[in-house]
């Protein structure tokens, strides 16, 4: 069972069955003894005053009847009964036993005998008996009987308290159970609540925040977020460090290339062989970017702060080229997800776009309802419809007229699907060029989920 | 025109001053920060170009030294990294423009190009006076469409004239602009450059203010 909520349910459900059936069979057969030993002892008592009446009346046992008042005795059939047997084998019997009789047993008990007997009607009941020696030496047998309709009846009566009682208890009992789980889960969920939004601030976790069986695996967490970071820190710089180490020797070879006298004829195939080595390297390079992003997802990157650090750059590069580039950001923006990564993708269309303008650059960055979304539009030649996907897959690039690798916007396509997010290109409704849509999710699962 | 190129890695450095010096250029060169620092200081360059990952002192940090003692010459930056953060802070702490490693040696001469024009306030590659036309993406330079043949200091000169059209320069600041920080100065042999200019392009195209300088008017 892999929920410890459902776990604890079952386990303490268990036990309070267990316990409540206990309680309930060890309280029932206790009422169930009480009630009989009640029963028994108000035949005695019956019998008894059977018993005096005989010894008043012993030389006219017809009146018998005279002292045992109880009117149950007197109608027919009524479950109570009495009967007295004299020497000479006469019976005397309540009216209500009319023409029947109580089935004495043969054996004589001179002490008093309580057992279990069957009317002739098939009528169970409980009978008390007894033989009494009077001082005037004659042996008369006494019996009072009542039947056991009325102790079924107290017994069902005890029956129905106990399911009451019992059924408020199991209620009672269940609501404690739930409101014991929810509150040992607690700290679990608080911990889950933690993670997620410590990640945001950057924080580690304080493993003093939390009961003591749950603070080792706040440590734990902590130790094994801050490896994968360092983990994934460790292979981006390893593969910037490669990139790094071929990329010189590329451009050297290329330069030696470029400056030799009569290039036109010797070169032609060595250029297009350092073109798909920079372009692999570069496309290599941001697969390893785009394979690490989930551990990356769990720094918080402050998108308002960056979009105005890269606009003052590019305003300023810009202005060189007689270009002018506006910005317009919301204030307090901001996404889970690697600075770099963030800057790797707003540097491209940046670039992109400063590369291609004639005149303005417009900037937009703010909350989107599945995310953040970055609009950079320009009024340069923009790309026609049928070529936009061509340009956002690696390796198809549309122009060599301009510099660079033209894997700019792929790379950027590449590591915002990683992330979840997307990019589209459209033609700008205001600046008439490209209009580059970037829609980055706030969490890394809003978009791929 | 005067460059001060701060580079490390040697053959890069060797490859960049040919590509600089075939198009009439000057360069000084730097392999790392301190020395970038000290010569950015003390000698007067029309541009500089700066990598950022340079030893002993890193890039950013001789830029903003510059900065600090309003050194204001262009500086375009180079940076080996895809991390854009170098750019910024690059451009942050003062610097004109950045180029990417590895970079096209044409596209690095076009911007240093577009930077010294910028610095000379004109869009357009070439410089144009009386029939004299000078081509900066080749320093090449034609009288009346006829190609004129000239030394690469007589470039130098006429380049450095032409970029500060309109202002009287002083054979020493002429000098400073033309010859690299290790060759031997000598301001008199500006006048024979001059000379020289004269003979092969006209005698209308440089002024000479007595004990002043020289210059080239603006139309």
């Amino acid at each position: 069972m892999r929920s410890l909520r459902r776990r604890a349910w079952v386990s303490g459900g268990l036990v309070s069955l267990i316990a409540v059936t206990t309680g309930v069979l060890l309280l029932y057969s206790f009422l169930e003894s009480e009630a009989l030993q009640r029963f028994d002892l108000s035949l005695r008592e019956r019998h008894t005053q059977a018993v005096v009446a005989l010894s008043r009346f012993a030389d006219d046992p017809a009146r018998i009847d005279e002292v045992l008042l109880d009117p149950e005795y007197d109608r027919p059939a009524s479950g109570r009964y009495w009967q007295v047997v004299g020497p000479d084998g006469e019976i005397y019997a309540s009216a209500s036993l009319l023409e029947a009789t109580l089935p004495l047993s043969n054996e004589a008990a001179t002490d008093l005998a309580i057992h279990d007997a069957q009317g002739a009607d098939g009528e169970p009941y409980r009978m008390a008996h007894q033989v009494i020696t009077l001082e005037d030496g004659t042996r008369w047998e006494v019996a009072v009987a009542m039947a056991l309709a009325g102790l079924e009846l107290d017994r069902a009566e005890a029956r129905r308290s106990l399911a009451v009682a019992f059924s408020l208890m199991v209620l009672v009992g269940l609501a404690g159970m739930v409101a014991q789980t929810a509150i040992m889960l607690r700290p679990i969920r608080l911990l889950r609540q933690d993670v997620a939004h410590r990640w945001e601030k950057g924080e580690v976790l304080d493993s003093s925040d939390y009961p003591e069986e749950v603070a080792p695996l706040v440590d734990d967490i902590n130790y094994l977020l801050q490896r994968n970071l360092e983990i994934v820190r460790r292979s981006r710089q390893q593969a910037a460090d490669l990139a790094h180490a071929l990329k010189t020797p590329s451009a050297i070879l290329r330069n030696e290339i470029m400056l030799l006298p009569d290039r036109e004829q010797v070169a032609g195939r060595a250029l297009d062989a350092l073109d798909r080595l920079d372009a692999q390297l570069a496309r290599s390079l941001a697969r390893i970017r785009t394979s690490n992003t989930a551990e990356a997802s769990n720094i918080r990157t402050d998108v308002t702060a960056t979009v105005q650090r890269f606009s003052r750059m590019f305003s300023k590069l810009a202005a060189n080229a007689d270009k002018a580039l506006t910005v317009e950001a919301t204030p307090g923006l901001s996404l889970r997800a690697d600075p770099q990564d963030f800057e790797e993708v707003l540097g491209n269309i940046l670039d992109n776009a400063l590369k291609w303008s004639r005149t303005r650059i417009v900037v937009t960055a703010r909350n989107h309802a599945r995310g953040i979304e970055i609009l950079v539009q320009d009024d340069g030649p923009g790309i026609p419809e049928e070529e936009r996907s061509a340009a956002l897959v690696s390796g198809k690039r549309l122009d060599a007229s301009v510099p660079g690798a033209g894997l700019g916007l792929a790379i950027t396509a590449e590591l915002l699907k990683a992330y979840g997010g997307m990019i589209e290109l459209q033609r700008s409704e205001d600046l008439g060029g490209l209009a580059v849509l970037v829609i980055w999710p706030t969490a890394p699962t809003q978009l791929a989920g | 025109m005067r460059i001060l190129l701060c580079e490390d890695e040697p053959v890069l450095c060797d490859q960049i001053k040919r590509l600089l010096a075939a198009e009439g250029r000057v360069v000084d060169v730097a392999n790392d920060g301190q020395e970038a620092c000290f010569l950015g200081l003390t000698e007067p360059y029309d541009m500089i170009i700066l990598d950022l990952g340079l030893p002993i002192l890193d890039g950013t940090s001789v830029l903003k030294e510059w900065r600090a003692k309003n050194i204001a010459v262009p500086v375009l930056i180079l940076t080996a990294r895809d991390a854009w953060s170098d750019r910024v802070d690059g451009l942050d702490a003062g610097a004109d423009d950045y180029m990417t490693k590895p970079f096209h040696l044409p596209e690095l001469a076009a911007r240093v190009r577009a930077t010294l024009r910028r610095q000379a306030g004109r869009t357009s590659p070439f410089f144009e006076k009386g029939g004299v036309l000078l081509d900066t993406r080749n320093a090449r330079v034609t009288l009346n469409g006829v190609p004129v043949d000239l030394t690469a200091l007589e470039i130098a000169v006429l380049s450095y004239l032409f970029h500060n059209s309109g202002r009287l320069i002083s054979r020493t600041e002429l000098s400073e602009h033309i010859y690299s920080h290790d060759s031997d100065r000598d301001s008199n042999t500006i006048a024979v450059f001059i000379n020289r200019l004269r003979k092969k392009l006209g005698h209308d195209l440089i002024q000479t203010m007595r004990g002043r300088g020289y210059m080239i008017l603006t139309d």
